[in-house]
């Protein structure tokens, strides 16, 4: 065994205490000095790598790009948005880390962040024992209701159940027999749960449905797709395809289908996390019909998207941001709106104290780029939002099959599951 | 006999709830004006006007049909413009009604087609073009497109199309698809000859049908029938167990070429030096970006070509991954010659600086990938048995690889020289064989072997930065399964493993599958370490 | 081998840990405290570090280096986990998100009990034991060893992942388990359960190296050297390495299976990322970074790494994957024996020297 000396043995250790003297270290007293003036700091929860890198990443943009238009017009309350960026690395704990580090060292007003229901559910009890307040900018499975998260998306009541009510209508393809095929976590599970109580209430028997589950990152559809062809040809009723795969396995499955040949006039599918981005890199002649539903989607009419994409666009040029300037996802809109909702709030309540802010929600509205007036009552943190039916086009993108007339009040907890 | 058309058929035939009541001849002329509202319409009003524009294609007269052919194109591909004075055709700016030119005034609204109104669309457009195109190509196309929905085609209009047929050959599939749809008539001579054509074609939505004759009544009384239906029932069957045999087949070789193709580059280093490439799964990465950049670059210069650019980019993918090889062992490994676990680490770091490098540099999005003809699409076989083009470029690929690696270590020097120094290292240096250059060019070797199963692999797999991490263990297992340092061994490791995981799937799920072929791997291990054909020698 | 009481920097590491350890309750109140989040980065910290030391012990003086330690940290955070919900459930009648999800209405049957802590704990003790016994004999039996072993144990921790991501498992699959609000009947998230949760890691870590530096400076420390450096010979001399081999491979699995008993109160989630083939490369290259052989080079090198990882996964997140894969080149090329080599300073050894005597370090 070597003999240390102890110079050696000091620096060694001098190394260590060093990087525990780091910013991570500096006293808490310190921190909190700043943070009564100057800018009032926001904090993102987004992976710019790992799984989710290539959807949650965006988000992190378009966050600062509205911190950027409310700067303009002068901040929030007299003072200007900082954002603050970190990178989870779709590691889920590491979600939780970064949120107790911005929540508790860098005392940040409120966190946009999440995409995964599992990245959620992790920082959830992160927020509350916190008391901080996290922005949730996707559709999900609801069945949660926290004073601590703003669920600016869809719970499956205006998100899942239009689409499959769509589906299974004579204007759509009446359809009959299910194949429910979803990556193996809290998302998938919960949407299906509560889908086959809804068909159970509308008398559907269990024959008619089939639920698959694959690992996160799977990407080998082979056989799962031959499944799907068989349980097609079956008989007993047009058969459609719930999809509930998240990241890369939404384009290796579409990937697989058309391959075999099926075409979405044989068999449907309804890609529930499926958006514009998932369809680069597809060759989509041969995916033309499938359908997807969210609260926004890029080729929404009206004014307020196209100032949105025009900001986008520049944004990206402006500031090189590695993303496409031309593709505009639902949860880009939402963390854009999330933002504009905070500042409402905020201002409204002349503080940035989360009770203080929370209590303002009540009558808040905003003009989404979707063309509707997005609203929050008092009742719950839900937003109400518009819902589309989107239906593949051959230019990697949805054409808007059908849209809802105004923004249905959002249902958190389903009767179905 | 073409088996491909009649799957889709019958899948048609199937889809009963979607049976559109197919009009007699109808005797009053076409309302042009109304269709073209009804085409600017509600979802309701367009399935409307697709009836009207199936009908016309099948009973109308020249003169309907040659005005009505562009409008159902059109409203596929949303070149149809809604405004407030009617409808413009945007392929050429005529008015939908009158065909004269016309500007669309205001915003007009481009119509969408519903999932239920697109196949009626499509046959009315595939109706128009088997009666009207000039050109055979485009009428088989058009029939192949009719067969998908035979439910939905119009009575008459085969027997019309047959009788103006030209090409004797398409006259005779005209035909045979109007024979096949009379499986429900009245005659039953005609139904036992559809019968015998729907049997013909071994699928699934075949038996479903044949066997729901059995309800029928004509089973019951009519023996000839009876016969005819057990035996074309027999006969399906058959040949779905056989292409459900085929498909595993195929399958489980299919993911054995990727297996062994990611793991022949790994068998040859570790054979060699007793080193496991963690950055082989980035190396792999790499070969596919390396086949992007060179169908970006066959894009800007040789459009022509860009078809080909998966076979264009394999000495570019080999060669630079050979490189980036050769530079990994000049400047690393070289000096973490003996120390195994090491040199593991260090691969480690590699792979992690590569995957984030190549993060940095393209993004993190999945690359998009022109499809070429060759490796799109699928041609069924028998059965439910599709053969897909990608998976049979793998494939071929694999075979090709297997093909020159065995013959550069059979036949070369550099084969003789890395053999040499796989079994005795020492030896081989003493008798004069330069060992640290035979260790830099079997790891470029190697290296660029991975390179090559990025490319084939392109088509298949989404391309972005974590792509290789998907294959390391797999390739692992096979590495250590199959006894390092023999291609033989990587080959039968990379077979077995493939089939295996691939009768489990349907079983048990694609986990299972993959958890018990790894713990029997390991337990295999356990009981034999050098893997199944190992190199005599000694054990580094 | 230095005898304890004269081995100044490792009875200087104690000392440090100790006396941090103290101080933390002693400061809370007063305006020097630490932040929660410092006393909490601190208490995961610890639980690394050792984990790090139950690597360091088969690898720095077995010679055998497992890429799968995640398994049995595991297996200790899992169980942890288990106990804490199935208390949570039975203190506060929440009810764990997985249940609900999956829409059972029970527990299944292998929950039962575990909201006593000591029958988790026996599970925890029995189960890797069990795994670690199993392996281990079979690998050692059959001579099993270097990179296969190392690829092996990758293999293994890789499918216990995949098991562990199937929701249908029953300990929550990709969601993993969170939401744990009791402990031993205590409120978790007070500055009071922080702070104990970091001072009772920093005392583990404290014993658990002073028990490892016994191990290996007694006789039976003299023979893992010895099986290190040359087993055949020591064989030949008539001493059972199987034995020893697995007494000690346990011995690592139980440690590291304690490191994930702690580490999970403080982090507040379990999930199978825990299980990554990645992360149990990393406990590795903590060791090696620190300097593998000593134990107080593995400490400090799990200490120093995953600071700056916490550090720069906030102020710098693009930047951290380059420094690790850069610290590691550096590390396997110029210093092989980790910071030790940094701290005496010894760059001006011709690194063909250095080499070779790395080299007979590393028999295999």
């Amino acid at each position: 065994m070597v003999k240390f000396s102890r110079r050696s043995f000091l620096q060694a250790s001098g190394l260590a205490a060093a990087g525990l003297a780091s910013p991570v270290g500096m006293p808490a007293v310190l921190r909190s000095a700043q943070a009564q003036s100057g800018p009032v700091k926001l904090g993102c929860l987004f992976s710019s790598s790992g799984t989710m890198a290539n959807l949650e990443g965006r988000l992190n943009y378009v966050v600062k790009m509205a911190a950027d238009e409310i700067n303009a017009k002068g901040g929030v309350n007299g003072r200007t948005i900082e954002v603050l960026v970190s990178d989870p690395a779709s590691d889920w704990p590491l979600y939780a880390q970064t949120a107790k580090q911005m929540l508790q060292q860098e005392k940040v007003a409120a966190l946009f962040g999440c995409w995964t229901s599992v990245s959620r559910k992790t920082v959830l009890p992160v927020v509350e024992q916190e008391g901080g307040l996290l922005y949730y900018p996707l559709h999900f499975e609801g069945d949660e209701n926290s004073k601590n998260v703003v669920y600016v998306n869809s719970p499956p009541a205006s998100s899942v159940l239009p689409a499959v009510d769509y589906l299974m209508s004579d204007d759509g393809v009446s359809a009959k027999r299910f194949f429910m095929l979803g990556s193996d976590y809290v998302w998938p599970r919960t949407i299906n749960k509560q889908l086959k109580g809804y068909w159970a209430s509308k008398g559907i028997p269990e024959s008619a449905w089939k639920e698959e589950y694959v690992p996160f990152g799977f990407s080998n559809f082979q056989t799962l797709v031959n499944q799907i062809r068989a349980f097609a040809d079956q008989g007993g009723g047009q058969p459609v395809v719930v999809l509930t795969v998240v990241g890369n396995s939404i384009p290796d499955f579409m990937r697989e289908f058309a391959n075999q040949g099926i075409l979405a006039t044989d068999i449907p599918v309804l890609g529930l996390d499926m958006v514009e981005a998932d369809l680069e890199g597809l060759d989509t002649s041969k995916l033309v019909g499938h359908l997807n539903c969210w609260a926004y989607l890029q080729n929404a009419a009206g004014p307020a998207n196209e100032a949105f994409l025009k900001s986008w666009a520049g944004y990206v040029g402006a500031n090189k941001v590695p993303f496409s300037p031309d593709v505009s996802i639902d949860p880009m809109v939402s963390a854009y709106d999330s933002v504009h909702l905070w500042a409402m709030a905020a201002a409204k309540a002349g503080s940035f104290d989360v009770p203080e802010v929370s209590k303002a929600f009540a009558g808040l509205s905003f003009d989404c780029p979707s063309g509707y007036k997005i609203s929050m009552t008092g009742e719950n943190n839900y937003v109400a939002r518009g819902v589309f039916i989107g239906s593949v086009n051959d230019k990697q993108g949805f054409d808007i099959l059908w849209q809802s007339k105004d923004t249905p009040t959002p249902v958190p907890f389903s009767p179905y599951g | 006999m073409k088996h491909w058309f009649l799957p889709s058929f019958l899948f048609g035939l199937l889809a009963g709830a979607w049976l559109l009541p197919a009009p007699a001849a109808q005797a009053a002329g076409l309302d042009r004006a109304g269709l073209v509202q009804d085409l600017c319409g509600d979802a309701g009003a367009m399935g409307r006007a697709g009836a009207a524009l199936t009908a016309t294609a099948a009973t109308g007269s020249d003169d309907e049909r040659a005005w009505a052919a562009p409008l159902a194109r059109a409203a596929i591909d949303r070149k149809l413009a809604c405004d407030a004075a009617g409808a413009v055709l945007t392929e050429g700016g005529l008015d939908a009604l009158t065909r004269a030119p016309r500007e669309a005034q205001g915003t007009p609204r481009s119509p969408l087609l519903s999932l239920k109104n697109r196949p009626v669309y499509e046959l009315a457009d595939a109706a128009f073009a088997l009666r009207g195109a000039p050109d055979a190509g485009r009428r088989a196309a058009a029939l192949r497109t009719l067969e998908r929905r035979p439910a939905l085609i119009p009575e008459g209009l085969l027997d019309m199309a047959a009788e103006a047929e030209g090409d004797a050959g398409l006259k005779a599939q005209i035909e045979a698809l109007a024979q096949t749809a009379a499986l429900n008539a009245a005659d039953p001579a005609a139904r036992i000859r559809a019968l015998s054509r729907v049997a013909d074609n071994r699928s699934r939505r075949a038996l479903t049908q044949v066997t729901a004759l059995a309800q029928d009544p004509a089973y019951a009384s009519n023996p000839e029938f009876r016969a005819a239906v057990d035996a074309a029932t027999a006969r399906i069957e058959r040949g779905i167990a056989i292409g459900d045999a085929l498909a595993t087949l195929y399958n489980g070789l299919s993911f054995a070429s990727i297996l062994f193709m990611a793991a022949i580059g790994l068998a040859i280093i570790f054979g060699l030096m007793g080193v496991i490439n963690l950055a082989q799964g980035e190396l792999i990465m790499i070969g596919a970006y390396v086949t992007f950049m060179v169908q970006q670059g066959l894009r800007h210069a040789a459009p022509a070509l860009l078809d080909w650019y998966l076979i264009l980019a394999i000495p570019a993918a080999f060669l630079v991954t050979a490189a980036i090889g050769i530079a990994l062992e000049a400047l690393l490994l070289r000096h973490l010659y003996r120390r195994p676990l090491m040199s593991l680490l260090a691969t480690w770091a590699v792979s992690l600086f590569l995957v984030n490098l190549v993060r940095v540099v393209f993004g993190t999005q999945n690359l998009q990938f022109e499809t070429p003809f060759y490796v799109s699409g699928g041609v069924p076989v028998i059965g439910d048995f599709i053969f897909t083009w990608n998976r049979m470029f793998a494939i071929a690929f694999a075979a090709v690889t297997l093909a020159l690696t065995w013959l550069v270590v059979r036949k070369t020097p550099l084969g003789l020289n890395i053999r040499a120094v796989t079994q005795n290292r020492d030896m081989a240096a003493c008798i004069g064989i330069p060992t640290r250059r035979v260790d830099m060019m079997a790891f470029g070797l190697g290296s660029g072997l991975a390179g090559l199963a990025g490319l084939a692999l392109s088509p298949i797999y989404s391309v972005n930065p974590q792509m290789g991490q998907n294959f390391i263990i797999d390739s692992f297992m096979v590495v250590v399964l199959g006894g390092v340092g023999t291609i033989a061994g990587t080959v039968v490791a990379a077979l077995g493993i493939g089939q295996i995981n691939v009768l489990i799937e349907p079983l048990w799920g694609a986990v299972a599958a993959k958890v018990i072929v790894l713990l029997m791997i390991i337990g295999f291990l356990q009981w034999r370490p050098e893997g199944l054909f190992a190199v005599k020698g000694r054990r580094k | 081998m230095t005898p304890v009481s004269r081995d100044r920097p490792f009875l200087a590491l104690v000392a440090i840990l100790v006396i941090v350890a103290v101080a933390m309750p002693l400061l809370a109140g007063t305006p020097f405290a630490l932040s929660r989040y410092l006393a909490n980065a601190i208490g995961q910290l610890a639980s690394f570090a050792v984990l790090a030391l139950a690597l360091d012990l088969i690898w720095g003086y077995l010679g055998i280096l497992s890429l799968g330690h995640g398994l049995f940290f595991a297996m200790g955070g899992y169980v942890m986990a288990m106990y804490l919900l199935k208390h949570s459930f039975v203190v506060t009648g929440t009810v764990p998100d997985f249940l609900q999800f999956m829409g059972w209405k029970d527990f299944p049957f292998y929950w039962a009990g575990f909201d006593f802590f000591p029958y988790a704990l026996a599970v925890a003790v029995a189960v890797t034991l069990l795994v670690s016994g199993v392996f281990g004999y079979v690998s050692f039996r059959s001579r099993v060893g270097g990179v296969y072993f190392a690829i092996i144990t990758q293999a293994l921790v890789y499918v216990a992942m995949l098991l562990m991501f199937r929701n249908d498992t029953g300990f929550g699959g990709n969601n993993g388990m969170t939401g744990f609000s009791v402990l031993f009947g205590w409120p978790m998230g007070t500055s009071g359960m922080i702070t104990a949760l970091s001072v009772v890691s920093l005392l583990v870590l404290a014993s658990v190296l002073l028990g490892c530096r016994l191990l290996v400076g007694s006789r039976f420390g003299a023979l893992m050297l010895a099986t290190r450096d040359d087993e055949t010979r020591l064989r030949t001399l008539g001493y059972e390495t199987l034995r020893l081999k697995l007494i000690v491979w346990c011995l690592s699995a139980l440690i590291a299976m304690v490191a994930g008993m702690l580490y999970v109160p403080q982090v507040g989630i379990i999930n199978p990322r825990l299980l990554s083939p990645e992360l149990s490369l990393e406990i590795a290259v903590w060791v090696a970074i620190g300097g593998r052989g000593h134990l107080v080079g593995a400490v400090i090198g799990a200490l120093l790494v995953n600071a700056v990882k916490f550090w720069l996964s906030f102020a710098a997140p693009e930047v951290w994957p380059f420094i690790l894969s850069g610290l590691i080149v550096l590390v396997v090329l110029v210093f092989p024996n980790g910071l030790i080599d940094l701290a005496k300073l010894k760059l001006v050894r011709p690194m063909g020297a250095r080499r070779m005597a790395a080299e007979l370090e590393e028999a295999r």
